[in-house]
């Protein structure tokens, strides 16, 4: 790749509910190279404040690369201010992807935690091309959080929602929808992103019943390109950096606390 | 065009803009390679004898205009280096500034002999600075222990030699002569400065390994005065880095009296900051008709 940092057009930037936001922006070189569980490094602004970009996964590629996100720190608020045909700078796309399921994979449960829905779509972009039945576990804090489920049914996914406080689906973790699925350990294949303890329930779960699976992992990023080594997180295989050698990690490889 | 080169020890470089190890990585094949053979020497991440897993997470944290990190060198040690790293650096063919850290003096003259037996190398630099490998005194604060590695170093390279210096100590010019004397090619200052950061609701530290160095512009003004300090104090050549972000930053360091500047942290949100401070000292020549850098250097009014 010769050059990967580059200054596209914003869009379109929607509060899609009361917690997130979805950017668009165009830029068509991403857009044919990018896939499910990459991610895209954003400079929000020109000045030092903050002085790190912001990683966000793809959440769409359709006819432009999207962003889904919660404005909530220094960086996500600024980026949240963005307006149509105000430029972008984008470092991307990054990181290695999630694997594809094989062939002898017949169903695939996504389970994902808050924004940790986001590469679950364009990841469900993807597979409904595949004869796969194709589930959503989701767990949200609120109604609020609850974002974007009709795009997964509209790609085929059976949703199951749990929320903190049951304002909508069951009241209680992502892992109590764990039985609203039958999980077979010889063609179930799992994908998982969300905050780390919610990713361990899950690694426990599929390591115990011999299903296979990844995790797309998050960490505090600096480069985003291998670079500064900031970013590892154990494995058994050492410490490896989430913005090169994940965000998509082997459930029975990486070590989630 | 301005003339841009200067030298370090017997060794000319076509320009006085490098980049700060550890911000370069070994992540070579992410730079445009085209863009990246304009700079005037590059420095791979640090190196050491044996292979280092690094420090445990959390490494790192973003401050005010910069950064706090505690990555502990994790590199996959000098053979490996050898084997797998150095022959592509090499065909980069820009001058390879190679960084190294031994945890005593004899691991730094084993990883110079082993150095010895390759070409292609511009300078050695001594890493005698990094704050973050539990060490109770960092070689770069004692003038007397940089002297005395300094000897045994220079009288088996073969290649250049830079002791790169830490800004963690009563007075840096001490050490800096410390390290002219030992026969040093050069002086790179400054490294990071020991820093914290604490998260009020676990009250622990932001840092897995409790401390680390602070980097970024917000350290720049105290590199820009160490650099001056040091230029006052030795002959030698003065590589100086801390907090460049953009040419402006960069000819502070060089009025200031460096020869070369490097960007560091600044180069994990702009990669192509190293190449926007050559472009950009090129142009102040221009405007400012300054047709040899050396003219610049070291020039601060009094």
């Amino acid at each position: 790749m010769d050059q990967i940092q580059n200054t596209y057009k914003v869009i379109s930037n929607e509060k899609l509910c009361q917690q997130f936001w979805c950017l668009s922006f165009d830029a068509p070189d991403l857009l044919k190279e990018v896939k499910p569980g990459q991610f895209v490094h954003i400079r929000s602004n020109e000045g030092l404040e903050p002085f790190f970009r912001r990683p966000f996964s793809v959440y769409r590629a359709q006819r432009y690369v999207e962003i889904f996100y919660e404005a909530k720190g220094p960086g996500t608020r600024l980026l949240a201010a963005k307006t149509k045909g105000d430029p972008l700078d984008v470092l991307g796309p990054l990181g290695t992807p999630f694997v594809l399921p094989s062939l002898d994979i017949k169903q695939v449960v996504m389970i994902a935690g808050g924004i940790g829905v986001a590469p679950m779509l364009i990841l469900s972009d993807i597979l409904k091309k595949r004869k796969l039945d194709l589930v959503l576990l989701y767990g949200g804090r609120t109604r609020a959080h609850v974002y974007p489920m009709k795009e997964f049914k509209d790609n085929g996914v059976k949703v199951h929602i749990a929320t903190d406080d049951g304002s909508v689906g069951v009241k209680g973790r992502v892992s109590d929808l764990f039985e609203k699925v039958k999980f077979n350990s010889h063609d179930t294949f799992i994908y998982t992103c969300g905050p780390n303890p919610m990713m361990k329930a899950v690694q426990d779960f599929a390591l115990k019943n011999n299903i296979k699976g990844q995790a797309a992992c998050e960490e505090i990023m600096a480069c985003g390109l291998g670079a500064c080594l900031g970013c590892s997180i154990l494995t058994k295989h050492g410490y490896k950096t989430v913005c090169h050698d994940g965000p998509a990690f082997d459930l029975d490889d990486v070590i989630l606390h | 065009m301005p003339n841009l080169s200067i030298k370090i020890g017997n060794t000319t470089f076509k320009n006085p803009v490098t980049v700060a190890s550890g911000t370069f990585g070994h992540a070579e094949k992410y730079f445009n390679l085209e863009e990246v053979k304009k700079l005037g020497a590059i420095v791979p991440k640090t190196v050491t004898l044996l292979p280092q897993v690094g420090n445990p997470p959390v490494r790192i944290w973003e401050t005010p205009s910069g950064m706090i990190n505690a990555i502990g060198i994790e590199n996959p040690g000098i053979d490996v280096f050898i084997e797998k790293k150095l022959p592509s650096f090499k065909k980069i063919g820009v001058p390879l500034i190679v960084s190294v850290l031994g945890h005593n003096p004899e691991q730094f003259v084993s990883i110079i002999e082993k150095l010895n037996s390759q070409d292609g190398i511009a300078a050695i630099e001594l890493n005698l600075s990094c704050p973050n490998l539990g060490h109770k005194t960092l070689m770069a604060q004692d003038a007397k222990a940089t002297e005395a590695l300094l000897k045994k170093v220079t009288s088996i390279s073969k290649f250049p030699v830079i002791a790169k210096l830490s800004p963690n100590v009563t007075d840096i010019s001490e050490i800096a002569q410390g390290a002219e004397a030992g026969g040093a090619d050069a002086v790179s200052l400054i490294n990071t400065l020991t820093a914290m950061a604490i998260d009020i609701r676990t009250r622990k530290s932001r840092i897995g390994n409790f401390t680390g160095g602070l980097s970024g512009p917000a350290i720049r003004p105290v590199a820009v005065a160490m650099v001056h300090k040091v230029y006052q104090a030795v002959k030698i050549p003065i590589i100086g880095m801390g907090g460049i972000a953009k040419a402006e930053d960069a000819l502070e360091f060089i009025i200031a009296g460096a020869t070369m500047v490097a960007t560091g942290t600044i180069n994990f949100v702009n990669p192509r900051a190293s190449l926007e401070v050559l472009e950009g000292i090129t142009a102040y020549m221009k405007e400012q008709k300054i047709s040899d850098i050396k003219d610049l250097i070291g020039c601060l009014q009094k």
